[in-house]
């Protein structure tokens, strides 16, 4: 099952050795009140490694690394969390089971595009029911989350993973061009602009402007990839073209933007440190705080600002583990998205989708690094993996998966019953130039 | 801050550091091992014309007279997207998408076929040889 034993062995005694250096800092300078919570937290951080590493054996794959890095990154958030409320975070540690279990599920759903292509009215039909969700949400209670007991779910969050499937699945249609007057469409590619109109749309509509860069960069991945299917190359026409169209929309989303978001692109924070610029300047402050090395697990004074775990998780993080460790935290995240091209997708659809997950994944983790530091307006996006949240680790998990699934390809068609029973008729072979009478 | 805390925190620091350069060393073995097991799934099939070889490394690969084509053959009597090759199964299949001259396999016309070992396939003027590959000679 292993193709490389030896490496995945060392793999798993390192990240067990990363999660047991982290444990120990917090041991010897953590701030948890009574020993046997770290220790319920080291057991649960360790237990969770090891029967994560067991339970991958189960599943036949050609990479595994993907696997690792996301139980070290989980893990690694679980103690952070844990020590933002110096106790074992529980809520949080189970999500992290969820985010992994969610993991598996997108690997085996989108392993096999073959498959999947067949599939994709549902796909679409997917991405209009969560929309109405939001939308009936928002109307109704005038929130984006829907609340199950103590655990919350963002429906507008479980739209990427189908919008990148939608723009993967459209990718085989590209040679099917139709004419329409005297352009050549292809029909797919319409239906995605309407899909991504009716995404920004409702975003709008519903106040959630924070998710609309990582839709935008989705499709912008996904359309430039779609015109430069197969590997074409990408003209610097159309790259001008592509970049003023984008500047353009952007000018006229800033300029008709609401009242509120149009104050926090030009919040002075420091003269507003209690207002609209108390978050950023107190996010500061603690990165300051922190220095290289932080304050140590558990003792920062950013914990007990609002959001702290989510929306400033970058900040907090810095506070308490330095400067540097959060700065490896974003590395670890940055190599999982840049694992496919240490190894090649085998396929146009699974290179589209790793190329539109890696996008979301870097915008999401820009806009709230960039947004915390005050280089961008403050978004509330949360940094994939890190920030606590059921429905962005559930997502961020889902789309791990998917890029497992470009790693480990399977390229069978599906036996399907229906087609044995009426075989397809053969097109005649006839070339087009040949003279027919 | 003291000193103790200090290393303790470098400590962890670079055990992740570690951590993660192993994780780049297994991704490097990996893509050894993936792209053997590629050629398994793919039967290690390629394509060759006279002395120009050309390698089939994913699993749609579309032959045609244009920069983009994966496969690129300079003939005018080449459509610009001529023809495609899939792979499902384990099986290679031919499709010809739209071109003006035909896809001939073994001297026949066909719209769609499965590949075999050391097939003809002739687009245009150009003739291909769908065979396995072959190891490189060792001087």
């Amino acid at each position: 099952m292993y193709a490389n034993p030896v490496a995945y062995v060392f793999s798993c005694i390192f990240v067990i050795f990363a999660h047991s250096a982290m444990l120990v800092n917090i041991w010897f300078n953590g701030n948890f009140s009574e020993p046997r919570d770290i220790a319920i937290l080291g057991a649960a951080v360790i237990i969770l490694d090891i029967a994560y590493f067991v339970f991958i054996l189960f599943f036949k794959q050609m990479s595994y690394v993907l696997d690792f890095l996301l139980v070290l990154i989980l893990n690694m958030s679980v103690i952070f969390q844990s020590c933002f409320i110096c106790k074992f975070n529980f809520k949080h540690y189970i999500t992290c089971i969820v985010c992994l279990a969610a993991s598996k599920c997108g690997y085996i759903l989108c392993k096999n595009h073959k498959i999947l292509q067949d599939k994709k009215k549902y796909i679409y039909g997917g991405i209009g029911f969560l929309l109405l969700l939001v939308l009936v949400v928002y109307f109704a209670k005038h929130d984006m989350w829907i609340r199950i007991g103590s655990f919350t779910l963002q429906p507008s969050e479980f739209i990427k993973p189908l919008f990148v499937l939608a723009c993967a699945t459209s990718i085989a249609d590209q040679q099917k061009k139709h004419k329409i007057l005297c352009f050549s469409v292809v029909y797919e590619n319409i239906a995605l602009f309407g899909l991504m109109a009716a995404i920004c749309l409702v975003q709008v509509k519903s106040h959630d402007y924070g998710s609309l860069p990582t839709f935008i960069s989705i499709y912008c991945v996904g359309f430039i990839l779609r015109i430069c299917y197969p590997k074409a190359k990408f003209s610097k026409k159309k790259l001008i073209a592509v970049i003023a169209v984008i500047v353009v929309f952007l000018i006229i989303g800033l300029k008709y933007a609401p009242e509120y978001v149009q104050h926090r692109l030009h919040v002075d924070i420091w003269s507003d440190k209690t207002g609209d610029g108390y978050q950023q300047s107190q996010a500061l402050i603690a990165i300051a705080n922190g220095g290289w090395f932080g304050v140590g697990p558990g003792k920062g004074f950013l914990s007990n600002i609002f959001a702290y775990d989510n929306d400033i998780v970058f900040a907090t993080v810095s506070e308490e583990w330095g400067l540097l460790y959060a700065l490896m935290m974003v590395l670890t995240i940055i190599i999982i998205t840049a694992i496919p091209l240490f190894n090649p997708t085998r396929s146009y659809y699974h290179a589209t989708m790793s190329s539109c997950i890696c996008a979301a994944f870097i915008v999401q983790m820009a806009l709230n690094i960039f947004g915390s530091c005050n280089l961008i307006p403050f978004t509330g996006v949360t940094i994939p993996f890190i920030s606590s949240g059921g429905s962005s680790l559930l997502v961020s998990g889902f789309m791990t998966g998917m890029l497992m699934a470009g790693q480990s390809p399977v390229f069978n068609v599906a036996n399907n019953p229906k087609s044995k029973s009426k075989p397809k008729k053969q097109e005649q072979a006839v070339p087009a130039w040949r003279w027919k009478e | 801050m003291n000193s103790l805390n200090l290393i303790l925190c470098a400590a962890a620091i670079a055990a992740l550091d570690i951590c993660i350069f192993v994780l780049i060393i297994t991704a490097y073995c990996e893509k050894r091992s993936s792209k053997r097991n590629w050629h398994e799934l793919a039967h290690d099939m390629e394509l060759a014309e006279q002395d120009i070889i050309y390698d089939l490394g994913c699993d749609e690969v579309l032959i045609g007279r244009h920069a983009s084509a994966d496969i690129r053959l300079p003939d005018l009597s080449v459509s610009r997207y001529h023809a495609m090759l899939t792979v499902s199964n384990g099986i290679w299949t031919i499709k010809d998408i739209g071109s003006k001259s035909g896809v001939f396999v073994n001297g026949n016309l066909i719209h769609e076929t499965i590949l075999h070992e050391n097939d003809v396939i002739k687009l245009g003027n150009r003739r291909l040889i769908f065979r396995k590959r072959r190891q490189e000679r060792v001087r």
